[in-house]
C-alpha cells in the first residue's frame, strides 16, 4: 500500500525569540494523515498553526519533535519537493519579470524536462486567464491576478500533490470557483490537494477530509460527509400547521418556518417520534422527516469556540 | 543548471534594484571626479613640472581607485545580504524553494549572483583606471588580470562574509558590522599600527579578519608599474590567491551549514 500524501505524528513546534526568552508554542502534538488523492481541508482560526504546519510540511522550517513525512519523504526533501506543487499564502514574485519569465524561472527550477515549454505555460496561463498579460510586468498585477499566478506556478511541475494555502485569497467570485473547478478537475485526475481557506462554504464544496486545529492543537480530523451528517437536529416538513399545534410543537424546543404550501419545522432529535406522532394526531400530511445536516461553518464555530477564521 | 538559473535571477534581480542604481551614480561621480583631477593636471603641465604633475595625478587617480575600491566592498556585501534577506522579507523564497532545489544551491546560486555583479564592477572600475591613466597621458604597465582578479577576489570575501552573518542576523546589522570591518582592517593595515598592537591581539586579527590588504599583498600587487610587479614571482600571487579563496570558502560554507537549518519563513 502506497505511503500516505501526508503524515504528522506528534508533531511539535515552538517558537523562541532569541534574546527575549519567550517561548510560543506554535504546534502541540498534532498527529493526522491525508491519504492520496483526497482534497483535504485545513482549517483553523488566527495563529492555529495552519502556516507553521505547512512551512514543516514544505521544509521550510523544522519541527521541535515528532515524525512528518511528505509521500513518503522527510519535507524538504528534493525528491518528495518533485512532485509537489505549492502556493504559499501571500504568493510574492520577482516583481520585475512578466509572467512568462517567471513561470519558466519556475520550469527551469523544477527540473521537468518538456518538449514545448513555451507551449506548456502559455496553457497554464489560458487555465488562470492570464494569457491576455503575457508582456505585462508582474509588479502591475492586481492581487486577484498575482493569486492565479501562484496558482499558475503551482500547477507547473504537473504535481502529484498540492500544498495550497489560502488558493482563492485575493480573487472575485467567478475566479474563486475557477479556482473550485480546478481543484475538481485535479481531484478527477487522481491528485492530492491539501488546502487551506477561510472561506469554509468552498471547503465544504470541495473537500472530502477536513482537519480543524486550534492553537495549535489537532482539535477534529474526519471525511468531511461523516462530519456534516453528524447532526443531533431533525427537518419535518409537513403541508399544514395549525396555530394551537404550532405553540406546542414550539414548546418542545422546534422551530417553526412557514413557507407557501409547507411548513418546516426544526426539532431536536431525541423529540422527533413525538413530534411526528403528534402532527399526524393533529391532521397534519408529514411530507418528511429528514436528519439536518451541520454546515461546516456551524461545526467549526462549535469547535473552536466562535474565534472566526482566518 | 538550478545553480545557474537561480544565479541568473539573482543577478537580474540586481539590475532593477534602486540601491544599485544609486552605487552606480557613486561610482560615475568619482569617475567625474577623477576625470576633473587629471584633466586639472594635465593643463597643468608643463616641460619643467611633469614630473611633479604626474605624482600629484597619479596620486589622485590613486585615491579615486581606493574609494571605489571600497565601495565595491560595501557593494558585494550589501549584494549578498539584500540577495538572501531580500527573498526572505518578500516570502519570494518560499516559492522558489518549494522546487526540488536544496537549500546549498539555492546559497551557491545568489553567490555566483552576486559575483558576477561584483565582475561587472571590477570590469567597470579597470575601465575607469584605463581611461584615466590614458587621458592623464601615462603609460600603463599592471597586466590587466591583476586588476581583476585581486579586487574580485576580496570582493568575493566580502560577499561571502556577509552570506554568513545575514544567515544569523538582520541586513541592517550586517552592514553595521562590515563597515566596522572595514575600518578596522583599514586601520590595522597601516604598519604603524600594526606594530603598535601586542602581538596576543595582532595574530588573532590576522587569522579571522580578512586583512586583504596586509596578508594578501593586493596594494604590493596593484602598483602602476611593471617593475614593481616584476620583483614578487608568481609563487607570492598563488599563495596570495589560494589565501583570499579559501577565506572565501570558509566563510561561504559557514553560511551554507547556518543557512541548511535555518527558518525561511517571513517571520
Amino acid at each position: 500500500m502506497a505511503a500516505p500524501a501526508i503524515e504528522f505524528c506528534n508533531l511539535t513546534k515552538t517558537y523562541q525569540r532569541r534574546f527575549a526568552g519567550v517561548r510560543v508554542p506554535a504546534l502541540s502534538e498534532i498527529s493526522f494523515q491525508v491519504a492520496r488523492g483526497e482534497v483535504c481541508a485545513f482549517l483553523g482560526p488566527n495563529g492555529a498553526g495552519k502556516t507553521t504546519s505547512m512551512s514543516i510540511l514544505m521544509g521550510f522550517i523544522c519541527a521541535d519533535r515528532g515524525r512528518s513525512r511528505v509521500l513518503g519523504y522527510a519535507p524538504g526533501d528534493v525528491r518528495a519537493k518533485e512532485r509537489i506543487g505549492f502556493l504559499p499564502e501571500n504568493f510574492a514574485f520577482y516583481r520585475h519579470l512578466d509572467a512568462e519569465k517567471l513561470l519558466q524561472f519556475h520550469l527551469r527550477l523544477s527540473g521537468r524536462q518538456v518538449a514545448n515549454p513555451n507551449a506548456l505555460i502559455s496553457g497554464l496561463l489560458a487555465k488562470v486567464k492570464l494569457d491576455g498579460f503575457k508582456g505585462l510586468r508582474i509588479g502591475k498585477y492586481s492581487r486577484g491576478m498575482v493569486q492565479r499566478l501562484g496558482i499558475a506556478q503551482a500547477l507547473l511541475g504537473n504535481p502529484e500533490l498540492l500544498v495550497l494555502d489560502e488558493p482563492t485569497s485575493g480573487l472575485d467570485p467567478a475566479g474563486r470557483k475557477e479556482v473550485r473547478d480546478l481543484i475538481l478537475a485535479l481531484k478527477a485526475e487522481g491528485k492530492t490537494v491539501f488546502l487551506s481557506s477561510h472561506i469554509l462554504s468552498e471547503a465544504e464544496q470541495i473537500c472530502d477530509r477536513v482537519i480543524i486545529i486550534n492553537r495549535g492543537r489537532l482539535v477534529r480530523t474526519g471525511g468531511m460527509q461523516e462530519m456534516l451528517a453528524e447532526s443531533n437536529r431533525v427537518e419535518i416538513v409537513v403541508d399544514q400547521l395549525p396555530d394551537g399545534l404550532e405553540q406546542t410543537v414550539k414548546e418542545l424546543g422546534a422551530s417553526v418556518d412557514r413557507e407557501a404550501n409547507r411548513v418546516r419545522i426544526a426539532a431536536d432529535a431525541v423529540n422527533k417520534r413525538t413530534l411526528a406522532e403528534m402532527l399526524w394526531a393533529g391532521g397534519c400530511n408529514v411530507l418528511s422527516l429528514t436528519p439536518m445536516k451541520n454546515s461546516l461553518e456551524e461545526m467549526f464555530l462549535k469547535l473552536v469556540g466562535g474565534g472566526g477564521t482566518e | 543548471m538550478k545553480v545557474r538559473t537561480i544565479a541568473r535571477s539573482t543577478f537580474g534581480s540586481f539590475l532593477h534594484n534602486k540601491v544599485i542604481f544609486m552605487l552606480c551614480l557613486i561610482f560615475v561621480c568619482n569617475f567625474l571626479i577623477g576625470l576633473y583631477s587629471v584633466l586639472k593636471f594635465k593643463s597643468m603641465t608643463t616641460a619643467s613640472n611633469a614630473q611633479q604633475m604626474q605624482s600629484l595625478m597619479l596620486d589622485d587617480v590613486g585615491r579615486v581607485m581606493w574609494l571605489l575600491s571600497g565601495l565595491g566592498s560595501l557593494l558585494a556585501a550589501w549584494a549578498a545580504a539584500d540577495s538572501v534577506a531580500g527573498e526572505m522579507k518578500s516570502g519570494t523564497i518560499l516559492a522558489v524553494m518549494a522546487r526540488p532545489l536544496r537549500r546549498w544551491q539555492f546559497l551557491t546560486g545568489k553567490y555566483l549572483g552576486v559575483l558576477m555583479l561584483m565582475s561587472f564592477y571590477v570590469f567597470g572600475m579597470l575601465g575607469v583606471m584605463f581611461l584615466l591613466t590614458w587621458l592623464g597621458g601615462q603609460p600603463f604597465h599592471t597586466p590587466w588580470w591583476v586588476l581583476l582578479v585581486y579586487p574580485l577576489e576580496r570582493y568575493a570575501i566580502w560577499a561571502a562574509i556577509s552570506m554568513f552573518l545575514v544567515t544569523l542576523l538582520n541586513p541592517v546589522v550586517v552592514m553595521g558590522i562590515v563597515a566596522v570591518l572595514l575600518s578596522l582592517i583599514r586601520f590595522l593595515e597601516a604598519a604603524s599600527a600594526l606594530s603598535d598592537i601586542p602581538g596576543w591581539v595582532r595574530l588573532p586579527m590576522h587569522t579571522v579578519l580578512p586583512l586583504t590588504g596586509v596578508v594578501l599583498g593586493e596594494d604590493r600587487f596593484l602598483t602602476m608599474t611593471q617593475a614593481a610587479l616584476k620583483r614578487y614571482p608568481w609563487t607570492d600571487h598563488v599563495t596570495a590567491l589560494a589565501y583570499g579563496l579559501d577565506y572565501a570558502l570558509v566563510c561561504f560554507l559557514l553560511a551554507i551549514a547556518m543557512f541548511q537549518y535555518r527558518s525561511l519563513s517571513r517571520d
